[in-house]
């Protein structure tokens, strides 16, 4: 939940260095705004950052993007986007999911990530992590996905393996479990979707 | 969320090092099978094990699957069926072990344990029967296999048994002459036999257990060989003390598959979750050897001085890591060392590196004592005993399971190499030194008396 009333999604990109989330958390503080939660990452040398902000007085989301714009002071600029955050509006019910782990190696070539992609969208699974990364000629993906649990796994298993194959690529779909368990000291199973 | 080093390493561990489920092992008490009218025991027993197991098969590979795991060998345990054959004679054994034979086969497990006898300190008339009745029951089946505690830390060590074991050892392997004496693959004949063990031949459902209990025998040695491989490639110069640690995590992570897989098959089966046994279990496959984890560790081969400490270390490493990954932690859990069913310790025996006295060494460190061993058909019953009972020794002493599986394959002779095919592999026969010097001190038969608990040096 949102401290104040009014929350923002700010979204903010630039060339990585020491002091971004400073200028930008200072820019928010001025206008009395609260950080509600953040996450940050650096990929190929370039920060992005996305954070749910609340202000105490309701603002055009474009004065906050400019007053974070305004905020940097090292000499790089800073691409911001600002939006209102809308209370999640009441959809239809969501569908139960389980939480799977896609991991898919292999020589790289253009189109990958949209072949797996589309092929999730087909089966209504929901990326909610994403890691890609190209070593060499190889490229590897890791999605972390919620797989409505309508599907059969050996069927998805087939379809992705099939695509591998098609595309050179050696491609798996595990139950997130199996990477709690073998990473963590406590074994607690993730909760549902 | 994930981190994505995370990922990585499980999937490198998973794909490139083949880690896999090795056994789960449905464990299921018969002792309500018990009926006056053979016929009327075997029927029963016959729907208990495939009502309970019939979907284990079914169960362990749909859950294989969603994790991305495979479960090699899905078997059944059974409460010793000495108690529910007391007042049969031999044949009505020979029954049974058809009906187990069959119920076996239609739950489509390779393996069905339990056909054994608790005589540590004596032979009841069931012990009698099941003991008796081994060379025809292993003779005539294909996926019953036995056991005979002979021996343990608070009775001694039963040398009646001893010596009667060593005899139907010998008759077993004349009973199987067709098969290279392979019948005597089946029977283990422990020292503290435990009573959750997962893996075969020596698993059975012991007292004290529930109704019914999945166990899970984890994987075997190849991940932990690539794990040590690894991490020397990056750096060669790690102490023993740093390749103990990197075999500690590889066991703590390959534990908690066991574990996880072990627990979602119980509550799908229905039954009580037991234990996860984190023995090593080699396969004659290529990188799958305890062996070739030993020669990791820095000696040219197995059997070499060293070897001895080097198998404690794994043994050692293996259960910490273990032992901190999960609380349900049991069986035999230690570092197996069949000869015939690893190719390296099969190799450097067959090279004359590796003998039998050095084998006996190594189990005094490890799980579960001399396993899978060839000798020559020659070699007498009172020998092939006191093989046995210098093993249970080593256990009853040193207060472990040790374990005897020996085969005198008939008509061999040592150095001959015999295939007994499969996860069974082939090894060369080793050579008994002192053959026949045992007889007057196995027939003297009675009771070595249960060790002091003090002055433990």
């Amino acid at each position: 939940m949102p401290r104040f009333d009014n929350a923002y999604v700010l979204d903010v990109m630039s060339d990585d260095h020491p002091g971004i989330v400073a200028a930008v958390t200072n820019a928010v503080e001025a206008l009395g705004g609260n950080i509600d939660s953040c996450s940050q990452t650096v990929l190929g040398g370039y920060f992005t950052l996305i954070m749910i902000v609340s202000l105490p007085e309701a603002i055009e989301a474009e004065q906050l993007a400019a007053r974070v714009r305004g905020a940097e002071s090292l000499g790089s600029e800073y691409q911001v986007v600002a939006r209102r955050a809308l209370p999640r509006p009441a959809g239809p019910p969501r569908v139960e999911t389980d939480r799977f782990v896609i991991t898919a190696f292999g020589q790289d070539q253009p189109g990958i990530v949209r072949r797996f992609s589309q092929y999730l969208a087909s089966k209504d699974i929901n990326i909610v992590d994403l890691y890609g990364d190209r070593k060499g000629e190889e490229f590897v993906l890791i999605g972390q996905v919620q797989v409505p649990k309508r599907w059969d796994i050996r069927m998805l298993q087939a379809d992705l393996e099939q695509m591998g194959e098609e595309l050179g690529f050696t491609v798996k779909l595990q139950h997130e479990n199996i990477f709690v368990a073998t990473n963590q000291l406590r074994l607690t199973p993730s909760p549902q979707g | 969320m994930l981190r994505t080093d995370e990922i990585l390493s499980t999937i490198e561990m998973l794909h490139a090092e083949h880690l896999d489920v090795r056994a789960v092992t449905l464990a299921i008490n018969v002792d309500d099978c018990a009926a006056p009218n053979v016929e009327h025991l075997c029927r029963k027993l016959s729907g208990k094990i495939t009502s309970r197991a019939q979907r284990l098969v079914e169960i362990c590979d749909r859950i294989g699957v969603k994790y991305g795991i495979p479960v090699t060998n899905k078997r059944i345990a059974i409460s010793p069926v000495s108690t529910i054959l007391a007042g049969h004679g031999r044949a009505a054994a020979v029954q049974v072990a058809k009906t187990l034979d069959r119920a076996a086969l239609d739950c489509r497990v390779d393996f069905v344990g339990g056909f054994s006898a608790l005589v540590h300190k004596g032979i009841s008339a069931g012990d009698d029967v099941v003991m008796s009745s081994l060379p025809d029951v292993l003779a005539q089946t294909h996926r019953v296999c036995a056991s005979v505690n002979v021996a343990s830390r608070r009775a001694g060590i039963n040398m009646d048994a001893v010596h009667q074991i060593g005899h139907v050892i010998k008759r077993i392997a004349e009973a199987t002459a067709a098969q290279r004496g392979f019948g005597c693959a089946k029977l283990v004949v422990f020292a503290n036999i435990p009573e959750d063990n997962p893996f075969m031949a020596g698993a059975y459902m012991g007292s004290g257990e529930p109704e019914a209990a999945v166990n899970i025998g984890v994987s075997g040695p190849g991940v932990v060989g690539s794990a040590l491989k690894r991490r020397i490639a990056i750096e060669p110069n790690l102490t023993l003390g740093d390749l103990a640690e990197e075999i500690k995590i590889t066991s703590f992570r390959v534990t908690r598959v066991g574990e996880l897989i072990g627990r979602e098959v119980a509550a799908e089966l229905g039954v009580a979750f037991g234990i996860v046994d984190l023995s090593l279990a080699p396969t004659p496959t290529v990188g799958d050897s305890i062996g070739e984890i030993i020669e990791t560790l820095g000696l040219a081969c197995v059997g070499a001085p060293g070897s001895t400490a080097a198998v404690a270390l794994l043994n050692d490493a293996v259960k910490k890591g273990g032992l901190f990954a999960s609380s349900s932690v049991g069986g035999l859990s230690g570092a197996f060392i069949p000869v015939s069913e690893d190719g390296t310790l099969a190799r450097a025996a067959g090279r004359g590196q590796l003998v039998l006295e050095k084998l006996e060494a190594m189990t005094s460190v490890c799980s579960v004592g001399l396993d899978m061993i060839a000798v020559p058909g020659d070699t007498p019953a009172e020998t092939l005993s006191a093989i046995i009972a210098d093993e249970m020794a080593i256990g009853v002493i040193n207060n472990k399971t040790t374990a005897v599986r020996i085969i005198p394959v008939p008509g061999a002779k040592a150095g001959e190499v015999v295939d007994f095919g499969g996860l069974f592999g082939s090894t060369p026969i080793l050579e008994v030194r002192n053959s026949g010097a045992s007889d007057v001190f196995v027939r003297r038969g009675g009771r070595i008396p249960a060790p002091l608990q003090s002055l433990g040096n």
